[in-house]
């Protein structure tokens, strides 16, 4: 009885809670949040790249690394297009950089991951490594891949 | 430095167009990065084709779209550029320039006050030409009934503005879209006036006259106004004149349209007829059309007055047209058939219908037999053309001086940049300037054209006023003139100003180099149009000389001509023996009054048209035209009379005599053919206006046709006394009869009128013209002074002359002034020689006239350069030089 009533309760704080970061989010996202919420596959390896870069990242080194890690083409204007989505969605901030000399003298924009990008990451490892850990051992084996 | 490699400049812009400004710098470095590695890993060319292909891909919506960025605050708040702050401070720093650069102002202002009354005057001008006849409610559906004669073989057709008795009515009957007709008839007839009588201009026309046409009536019913005989609707002036009072209905006018005076019944009193309008009338008359006229079915081809239709609103005009030429070719089938054989005309009349409004510019079928104030649409072409030039040259002083001036401002527009002020920030403030002085060009404008407007009507014989022209198109014409006076000013130097680097305009090593192209291209042009004026005012002002001074192959001095219609032989001749008691009066001659043409048959076959004149015996000797050979009427040969002419060489030449005199004239129209000897071949003299070529003419003595004036020769000196006794002489002979006189040599003069004016207003343009050109050459001359000072000290210390030193500030200027020559003479010449076509009697086009406008160009822009660099030459070195 008691447990009823405490699981009954968490449900209700967990929905609150799910509701509250909806209404966060959507804040924060006012225009694609409900469209789409989820991190596309390319989006989640744009993101990655961001998050892995050791200095500060810009549309070319993003690029470069991008290229370099999947062994794709890309092109430039798909790694631009992408940022700026992921930048509207909350997943990444950016700020613009001092003045250059080497591209006429035009300013970088860097990226960094915002901690709604970091949990996103995460949900996004977490729910994958659920996922492999429910493979049943010897499986791949017998598939032989 | 090694030249760096850049992106194709296209894809670059591309670029810019296609993606949104928040997202543009990084996109653009980005890419530019990328280029500068792939052209050091590659080589240039693949590095610029994959630039272009990586552009390429950034045309698609999301980067076109300016997205809102919400998560992102834009760094720096860009405020608007017309921020009130911003605003007054531009405000500020136009009065402080304009204020510390007087001079320039001043130039600007007069310059651009000038040129913009100048354009409004002609708008003005064009407004009124273009507003004739429009006032009419029954517009557009008002035409004119007009023909053109089409001969067999002739490229031109004749083109003929009047119409007869029958066209309104006939073409009325038989065609249901022509609702209703008015003839308008103009007539010259006696009043009488208290004591006195005169002849006045009077109109005779149909009842519908105030149903078709706009003519509101002071009193008096429209509708039955003319509807009756003998009544009469008089002008408020006339009544005025004639009874004291505008209240003259009922009033009774003595008029002769026939033998003698019969009374007239006013039946309505209008307002005076509006100045753009082509019918002015003071008196009108119902119009009277015999049953004998009626009858006779040749009046098809008697054309003497004009005949207005209402057509139905919406009515195929071509249709109409059709079913007039129908019946025409119907109803007076028989009569073209009976003229062909008679007179062996083979050409075909075509009606057709002319829109009343436009009557008044049109040149093949112009207002004409009552309708007045005849135009052409060149007037108006013209006129604009000099206005334009004069509005032109003022901006072009406006753009010339700004950039030539901004040399000093190149600190502020620096510091602007600097501190943050953007291109369009300047470019708006610029505009703003030139605005601001436009705007006090433009009214000093209107105080301009107020006070020129007087003026101007007397020279294009006008009565415009602001008041009955003023209206929204009118102001917004001005406001639109007012704009694009401003944009064209301002734009360019606007656009030059704001592109200055600052960093050079700061570093003070700023040099005004390549640009003085345009600054020099815009000397040659404005001086390319002054010269071209002067040329053709020289022109217009020789041939008017010319014209005037010329002799006209007769004595036309001291010679009265006294009108008297229908001045018989036997008038005449009493007349002659009345004035020649008075001692003054050395002979009389009469003539007939006019131009008379005619037709007649010479060598058997061939038809001649001449000018048929009715003279006496007395003519040729008192207007001292000689007699080439034969001999001219005599008294003594009482035969001359009924069965001699003389002829001018021309009639000879055209005859193809060898042996003129005893040749045969046959008058083949009459009923009953008239034969003629000739006796005598008179010089040719100029007997019309010399924008006429000297046509064929013939004198006869015949009894029958009447004289219409007589022509006086006084004693030199004796005007007084002469006038005085032929007018007691007339009044004694001829009471019932309006005297009036005038000298031959003025009526000769006033043939010239046009051309007066017109020499006038090619001055007036002209004097114009160079006068702004040249302020604007001053404010010139002076800044290249101003910008040499040190140079000038230097050379002076190193001993240069004054003269050397003039030499050199005044050469670069008058080597423009010369250069544009090149430009402006064959121009002119072409135009000169085009107009000059106008006239069989014209002079010759003399290098003197091109190099004498080109004296005065080079003397007056001397002139006005000089002032500057005299100025400059004589300054003290110790001063340029003391500043560094």
């Amino acid at each position: 009885m008691e447990n009823a009533f405490l699981g009954s309760i968490r449900r209700i704080l967990c929905l609150a809670g799910d509701l509250f970061c909806k209404i966060t989010t959507n804040r924060l996202n006012q225009f694609t949040t409900m469209r789409r919420a989820f991190l596309g596959e390319f989006e989640e390896i744009v993101l990655l790249v961001v998050a892995a870069c050791p200095a500060e990242a810009y549309g070319v080194t993003i690029w470069e690394d991008l290229q370099q890690q999947t062994g794709r083409s890309i092109t430039m204007s798909a790694v631009h297009a992408t940022l700026y989505r992921l930048e509207e969605k909350g997943f990444l901030s950016s700020t613009m950089g001092g003045a250059t000399a080497e591209r006429g003298g035009r300013r970088k924009r860097f990226f960094t991951l915002t901690a709604l990008g970091v949990r996103a990451l995460n949900d996004v490892q977490q729910v994958r490594s659920r996922l492999w850990q429910a493979i049943p051992p010897g499986k791949f084996q017998l598939i032989g891949g | 430095m090694k030249k760096q490699p850049i992106p194709p400049r296209w894809a670059d812009w591309l670029l810019e167009v296609f993606v949104a400004p928040p997202l543009r710098e990084d996109v653009q470095g980005d890419l530019h990065e990328v280029f500068y590695k792939r052209t050091e890993q590659e080589g240039l060319s693949k590095a610029r084709r994959e630039f272009i292909w990586a552009v390429l891909h950034y045309i698609n919506p999301y980067f076109f779209k300016a997205r809102q960025r919400t998560n992102r605050q834009s760094d720096y708040p860009s405020p608007s550029y017309l921020h009130p702050a911003m605003l007054r401070n531009y405000l500020t720093i136009a009065l402080r320039t304009l204020a510390h650069n007087k001079a320039y102002s001043i130039i600007n202002v007069v310059g651009l006050s000038i040129g913009l009354a100048a354009a409004m005057l002609i708008i003005l001008y064009t407004k009124d030409e273009v507003s004739y006849d429009r006032f009419h409610t029954n517009n557009p559906n008002l035409y004119r009934i007009t023909s053109r004669d089409i001969t067999p073989g002739d490229q031109k057709p004749s083109y003929n503005t009047n119409t007869g008795i029958f066209q309104g009515p006939k073409f009325t009957a038989g065609t249901p879209e022509i609702q209703s007709f008015v003839r308008f008839q103009s007539g010259q007839s006696d009043i009488r006036q208290g004591n006195e009588v005169k002849s006045q201009e009077m109109f005779s026309t149909d009842p519908e006259f105030f149903q078709l046409f706009s003519f509101p009536l002071l009193s008096g019913d429209p509708k039955t106004a003319l509807s009756r005989p003998k009544t009469v609707v008089i002008s408020e002036d006339m009544a005025e004149k004639q009874f004291g009072t505008t209240d003259a209905l009922g009033k009774i006018m003595f008029i002769k349209t026939e033998a003698q005076f019969e009374p007239y019944t006013v039946t309505g009193v209008a307002v005076k007829c509006p100045q753009n309008s082509s019918i002015k009338f003071d008196v009108l008359l119902p119009i009277t059309v015999s049953k004998e006229d009626i009858a006779r079915s040749d009046n098809w081809f008697s054309f003497f007055l004009n005949t207005f239709v209402l057509v139905r609103p919406n009515a195929n005009i071509k249709a109409v047209e059709a079913t007039m030429n129908r019946i025409y070719q119907t109803d007076a089938k028989n009569t073209i058939l009976e003229m062909a054989k008679k007179f062996g005309i083979k050409s075909k009349t075509i009606y057709s219908l002319q829109p009343l409004t436009e009557m008044h510019l049109s040149t093949d079928l112009p207002v004409n037999n009552g309708l007045v104030d005849e135009s052409r649409p060149t007037f108006s072409y013209i006129l604009s053309g000099i206005a334009l030039f004069v509005l032109l040259i003022a901006c072009i002083n406006f753009v010339n001086l700004t950039v030539a001036r901004s040399l000093k401002r190149a600190k502020e527009i620096g510091v602007r940049k600097v501190v943050g002020g953007g291109r369009n920030q300047l470019i708006i403030q610029f505009l703003g300037e030139s605005f601001l002085l436009c705007f006090v060009a433009f009214v000093l404008a209107i105080v301009l054209l107020l006070l020129v407007l007087p003026t101007f009507n007397q020279l294009a014989n006008k009565a415009l006023s602001f008041a009955y022209l003023l209206d929204v198109k009118l102001i917004a014409g001005y406001i639109g003139l007012f704009l694009v006076t401003g944009l064209l000013a301002g734009f360019y130097p606007a656009i030059v100003l704001s592109g200055f680097s600052p960093v050079q305009s700061l570093y003070s090593r700023f040099r005004f180099a390549g640009r003085n192209y345009l600054q020099r291209g815009l000397i040659v042009l404005q001086f390319s149009l002054a010269s071209f004026l002067i040329v053709a005012t020289l022109t217009i002002n020789s041939q008017l000389n010319y014209l005037t001074t010329k002799s006209l192959g007769y004595d036309d001095r001291n010679l009265v001509a006294v009108n008297k219609s229908s001045l018989n032989h036997s008038e005449a001749r009493l007349l002659k023996s009345e004035l020649m008691k008075f001692p003054t009066i050395v002979d009389v001659a009469p003539k007939n009054r006019g131009f008379w043409g005619t037709v007649a048959k010479v060598n058997g076959e061939k038809q001649l048209s001449f000018a048929y004149e009715t003279v006496d015996e007395m003519y040729l000797p008192l207007l001292k035209i000689p007699i080439l050979a034969g001999r001219n009427f005599s008294p003594d040969f009482p035969s001359d009379s009924t069965q001699s002419v003389l002829v001018n060489e021309s009639f000879v030449k055209e005859a193809g005599w060898k042996n003129p005199i005893g040749q045969e004239v046959n008058f083949f129209a009459y009923e009953i053919p008239e034969r003629y000897k000739v006796i005598g071949v008179v010089k040719d003299y100029h007997f019309a206006a010399l924008n006429q070529k000297i046509r064929p003419q013939l004198f006869t003595m015949k009894p029958k046709n009447d004289f219409g004036k007589a022509f006086v020769k006084i004693k030199p000196h004796t005007e007084t006394e002469s006038l005085r006794a032929i007018e007691q002489t007339f009044k004694k002979l001829f009471p019932i009869n309006p005297y009036s006189y005038s000298f031959l040599d003025q009526d000769n003069l006033k043939k010239y009128e046009s051309e007066a004016k017109w020499r006038q207003i090619m001055l007036f343009g002209a004097i114009l013209t160079i006068f702004i050109s040249c302020i604007g050459l001053l404010g010139l001359a002076t800044l290249a002074a101003e910008r040499r000072t040190k140079e000038i000290g230097i050379r002076k210390v190193l001993g240069a002359s004054v003269s050397s030193i003039v030499q050199l500030l005044s050469s670069d200027f008058l080597r423009l002034v010369g250069f544009s020559f090149v430009l402006a003479f064959p121009a002119a010449y072409f135009a000169i020689d085009k107009w000059l076509e106008n006239y069989p009697y014209r002079i010759e086009i003399s290098a003197w006239t091109f190099a004498l406008a080109a004296l005065l160009a080079i003397l007056i822009a001397f002139f006005t350069v000089s002032f500057q660099s005299i100025r400059a030459a004589m300054s003290n070195p110790v001063k340029s030089l003391r500043s560094e």
